[in-house]
C-alpha cells in the first residue's frame, strides 16, 4: 500500500494514472464494460447508451463550465445541432459514421463558437441568458427549416454504417459509444495537462489575471466553447444514431438544465465528476421507475407520482450536494478513497 | 446488539423487500398489454381520464373472467409526453415485458414509433387519430378507435358550410393549432378540404406547445375577421383561447377537436364556452346509450365520488375494441402480434354499445369509422347537433 507522494521525474508528476495497478484496474474495468452487452437486456443497453451519451455531453459542458467558468444553457441546442447534422449527413448524403460523427462535432463546434462570442463581454448570469438565446434560436431553426430537419414531425436517421457493417440496435451502438466515450474522456483529462487546458483553468479562476499573464482570454474562451461544443456535437451524433428518429421534442430546455445538474452533482472541473454526475442523473429515473413499477401493481395511483417524484428528487439532490458537498460526487469519492488509502492513518 | 444479530436483521429486511417485489411477479395464464399514458405531461388534462378509463375497463374485464379465461395484465407507463421516454418505454415493454400489443397515446410518439412497431410487429392502438396512421401499406400495425383527425376536421368544416347562412360569399375560417405533430396532424387535410368545398381559409395561427396566453394570435385572427375557428390543442388550451377571445370581444364561432372538447370544457371555461362546437367521437359520460350502463354501475360501485367525462368513455371504449380483438386472436390460437393484427382486421361494424360508432378495419384501410358527431355546448351541457359522414375516399387514406 503506497503511502505519501514520491515523484522522481516530471513525467511521473504529470501522470494521470500514477501506478501500474491503477492503469491495470482501468483496463480491466473497460474490458468488463465491453462485455456487458453479452448479458444485458435491450432495455438496459438503451439506458447504458443514453448514459454514455450523457457522459460525453456532460464532459463537454464541464469543459466549458467547470474548467473554463463559462456558464452555458445552450447544451440542448448543441445536442440538437449534432443530431440533426448527423441526420442530414447520414440520411441525405449517406456518409459512413466515421466521417459523420467527427463532422457533426466540427459543425457543432463552429455553431458553439458563434454563440460563444457574447462571452467576450458577458460573464456569469448574463452569459447564461445569452446562451439560452442560443437554445431558442436553434430550436426555432430546427422547427421551421423543414427541408433539412423535417420540422415538428422529426426526421428518421438511418443506422450507422461503414460499408457493409451496419450498427443497428443498442448492442452495436454500445460498442461504438463506449470506446468513443473512453477516448473523449481521456482526451479531456489530457487537455488539462496542456498549456491550453491550463489557460482555461486560469480564465476560470481569475480572467483578469489570466489576461495580464499573457493568456489571450477571448481566443481561449472561444476555443473552450468550440471544444465543449465538439463534445456535445459528438454526443448528439450518437443520440441520433441510437434514437433513430429525432424531433424538436427530443431537445427541450430541461435537457440543458439536466446536464448542468449532472456536472454540479458530479463535480465541476473534474472528469470523474462528469461521469458520476451523468450516471446519477440518467439512472435516477430508472431506479425510481423500478421502485414505483413494482409497487404500482398494488397502488396504481403511484404511477402518476413518478414524474413529479423524479423532478423533486433531482432538485433535492442538487440542493443537498450544493450544501454538503459543493465539489460534487467526485470530491466525495476522492475523500472516501483517500480515507481508505491511508487507513488507519487517516490524518 | 452484537454484529451478527444486526447483520441478520439487515438480511431479513432485504429478503422481505425482495419478497415484496417478487410477490408481484408470479402470474398464471395472462395476456400482457403495454400501456403508454400521459399522466403528467402537456396533454395530461385529457391523458389522465383516458388512462383511468382504460385501467377501469381492464379491471372490470378481469373481474368478469378476462379474455376466454385469461386475465389481462396492463403494464402502464407514464411518459409525460416526452418522445424519448416513450421510445424507452416501448423498448422495455417489447423486449423485457414481451407485451402482445400496446395501448398508446400521443401523436408525436406514435409517429416516432411507427417504424419500430412495424418491424417488431406489435399492434399499436393509439389515442392519436392522426390520418398518417390509417394507411396499412405504410403503417400496418397502427390502429385507433375514432374517425381520423382529418375526417373530423372535414366533418366540422361541413358543419360550418351548413351553419353559414349568407349564400353570397364563402365563410371565413381560421385554424388554431399547437406547434407539434399532434397540432399539425389534420391541418393539410383541412386546407385541401377548404379549397374543395369553397371555404375561405383566411388565417392559420400557431400556439407554442405549452402556452398560457393566446392574445397575440387572436389579435392576428381578429384582423383577418374569421367567422369560424377550429382549435386543435387540448381542453386546457381551448379554455385559454376562449377566455382570451372573450377579452378581445371576438364574435368568432369556435370549434374544437376531440381532445379539446368534453364536459371538462364548460366546467373550466364556464360561460365563455357557451355555443362552442366540437367533434365528439365518443359520447359524453352518462349519455343515454346501451353501453353506458356498465360504466355507470362500475363507477357507482368503485369510484362513487369521481367525476368522469368523454375522455374516460374514450379509454373505456378502446378497451372494448381491443379486448374483442384479443378474444378473436385467442380463439384462433394466435396470440402474437401478427395474429392480433389479423384479428383486428376481421372487425366489421363492431358495436361498442353506442359509446362510439361501429368499428371496422380491413387489411387495406385502417379507418375504423367515418361518421363524426358534432356537439355544441348549450347551457353548460354537451348537446348533439349534427353528424357528418365523410366518404371513404382513396386519396384521403393516409392523409
Amino acid at each position: 500500500m503506497r503511502c505519501g507522494d514520491f515523484k522522481r521525474t516530471y513525467a511521473e508528476d504529470m501522470a494521470i494514472f500514477e501506478t501500474r495497478f491503477a492503469r491495470g484496474l482501468l483496463w480491466a474495468f473497460l474490458v468488463f464494460l465491453a462485455t456487458v452487452p453479452l448479458f444485458a437486456t435491450s432495455y438496459w443497453l438503451d439506458i447504458l447508451n443514453r448514459t454514455l451519451i450523457a457522459v460525453i455531453a456532460a464532459m463537454g459542458l464541464n469543459i466549458l463550465t467547470g474548467f473554463t467558468g463559462q456558464i452555458s444553457l445552450g447544451n440542448a441546442a448543441f445536442l440538437a445541432v449534432g443530431a440533426y447534422t448527423t441526420a442530414f449527413l447520414a440520411g441525405r448524403m449517406g456518409l459512413p459514421f466515421p466521417v459523420v460523427i467527427p463532422l457533426a462535432g466540427v459543425v457543432t463546434a463552429l455553431v458553439g463558437m458563434v454563440f460563444g462570442i457574447p462571452s467576450l463581454r458577458l460573464k456569469g448570469l448574463y452569459l447564461a441568458v445569452a446562451t439560452l438565446a442560443a437554445h431558442f434560436v436553434i430550436e426555432f431553426t430546427v422547427v421551421h427549416w423543414e427541408k433539412v430537419t423535417g420540422g415538428v414531425n422529426g426526421i428518421s436517421v438511418p443506422a450507422a454504417k461503414l460499408g457493409a457493417l451496419e450498427l443497428a440496435g443498442d448492442r452495436q451502438i454500445y460498442w461504438l459509444a463506449l470506446p468513443l466515450a473512453a477516448l473523449l474522456l481521456l482526451f479531456a483529462r489530457n487537455l488539462f495537462r496542456t498549456r491550453i487546458g491550463k489557460a482555461f483553468v486560469a480564465i476560470r479562476d481569475q480572467d483578469i489575471s489570466a489576461e495580464v499573464m499573457g493568456v489571450n482570454v477571448f481566443t481561449h474562451k472561444l476555443l473552450a466553447f468550440g471544444v465543449s461544443s465538439f463534445y456535445v456535437g459528438v454526443a448528439g451524433a450518437l443520440l441520433a444514431y441510437q434514437a433513430r428518429i429525432i424531433s424538436p421534442e427530443n431537445f427541450p430546455i430541461t435537457v440543458a438544465i439536466d446536464q448542468l445538474g449532472m456536472i454540479i452533482i458530479g463535480g465541476l472541473g473534474s472528469v470523474l465528476g462528469s461521469i458520476m454526475g451523468a450516471m446519477f442523473v440518467t439512472l435516477l429515473p430508472e431506479l425510481l421507475r423500478l421502485a414505483t413499477g413494482a409497487l404500482s401493481h398494488s397502488t396504481p395511483a403511484l404511477l402518476g407520482l413518478f414524474a413529479p417524484l423524479k423532478t423533486g428528487l433531482f432538485g433535492l439532490a442538487i440542493v443537498l450536494f450544493l450544501v454538503f458537498e459543493p465539489d460534487g460526487m467526485a470530491a466525495r469519492w476522492r475523500k472516501v478513497r483517500n480515507y481508505w488509502k491511508l487507513y488507519p492513518f487517516s490524518y | 446488539m452484537t454484529r451478527t444479530t444486526s447483520w441478520k436483521r439487515t438480511w431479513t429486511a432485504c429478503a422481505a423487500a425482495a419478497a415484496l417485489f417478487v410477490a408481484g411477479g408470479a402470474r398464471a395464464q395472462e395476456i400482457k398489454v403495454g400501456g403508454i399514458f400521459d399522466l403528467t405531461g402537456i396533454t395530461s388534462d385529457v391523458g389522465k381520464p383516458y388512462a383511468q378509463g382504460v385501467q377501469d375497463a381492464v379491471q372490470l374485464l378481469n373481474e368478469k373472467g378476462g379474455i376466454n379465461g385469461k386475465k389481462i395484465r396492463l403494464i402502464a407507463v407514464d411518459y409525460g409526453y416526452k418522445i424519448p421516454e416513450a421510445v424507452s418505454a416501448y423498448k422495455r415493454l417489447v423486449t423485457d415485458e414481451q407485451v402482445v400489443m400496446i395501448q398508446g397515446w400521443g401523436t408525436g410518439d406514435t409517429l416516432a414509433l411507427k417504424d419500430f412497431v412495424n418491424k417488431d410487429k406489435i399492434p399499436y392502438f393509439s389515442a392519436s387519430f392522426a390520418g398518417d396512421l390509417t394507411d396499412p401499406s405504410k403503417t400496418p400495425y397502427n390502429f385507433f378507435v375514432a374517425p381520423s383527425y382529418s375526417d373530423q376536421m372535414r366533418a366540422w368544416l361541413s358543419w360550418v358550410k351548413a351553419d353559414w347562412k349568407d349564400k353570397s360569399r364563402a365563410p371565413k375560417v381560421a385554424f388554431f393549432y399547437g406547434d407539434n405533430a399532434y397540432g399539425r396532424a389534420p391541418i393539410e387535410a383541412g386546407r385541401r378540404f377548404c379549397k374543395e368545398t369553397g371555404i375561405d381559409l383566411v388565417d392559420e395561427e400557431v400556439v407554442p406547445g405549452n402556452f398560457q396566453d393566446a392574445t397575440s394570435q387572436l389579435l392576428n385572427m381578429k384582423q383577418k375577421a374569421a367567422e369560424y375557428a377550429y382549435i386543435n390543442v387540448t381542453t386546457t388550451g381551448v379554455s385559454l383561447i376562449l377566455r382570451d377571445a372573450k377579452k378581445l370581444g371576438l364574435a368568432t364561432k369556435f370549434g374544437s377537436n376531440p381532445y379539446g372538447f368534453s364536459e371538462a370544457l364548460p366546467a373550466v371555461a364556464k360561460d365563455v364556452a357557451e355555443g362552442v362546437t366540437g367533434v365528439v367521437p365518443h359520447v359524453p359520460y352518462g349519455e343515454n346509450v346501451p353501453g353506458m350502463k356498465t360504466l355507470l354501475d362500475f363507477n357507482q360501485k368503485n369510484h362513487p365520488n369521481e367525476t368522469r367525462n368523454a375522455m374516460y368513455v374514450r379509454g373505456w371504449s378502446y378497451v372494448q375494441v381491443w379486448a374483442e380483438v384479443l378474444r378473436r386472436a385467442d380463439k384462433a390460437g394466435q396470440l402474437t402480434g401478427e395474429g392480433v393484427k389479423k384479428a383486428a382486421e376481421t372487425l366489421k361494424d363492431f358495436d361498442v354499445g353506442g359509446l362510439t360508432n361501429p368499428v371496422s378495419y380491413t387489411p387495406t384501410d385502417h379507418r375504423p369509422m367515418t361518421k363524426t358527431p358534432i356537439y355544441q355546448i348549450k347551457a353548460g351541457k354537451l348537446v348533439k347537433i349534427a353528424e357528418f359522414d365523410m366518404p371513404r375516399k382513396a386519396e384521403w387514406l393516409g392523409l
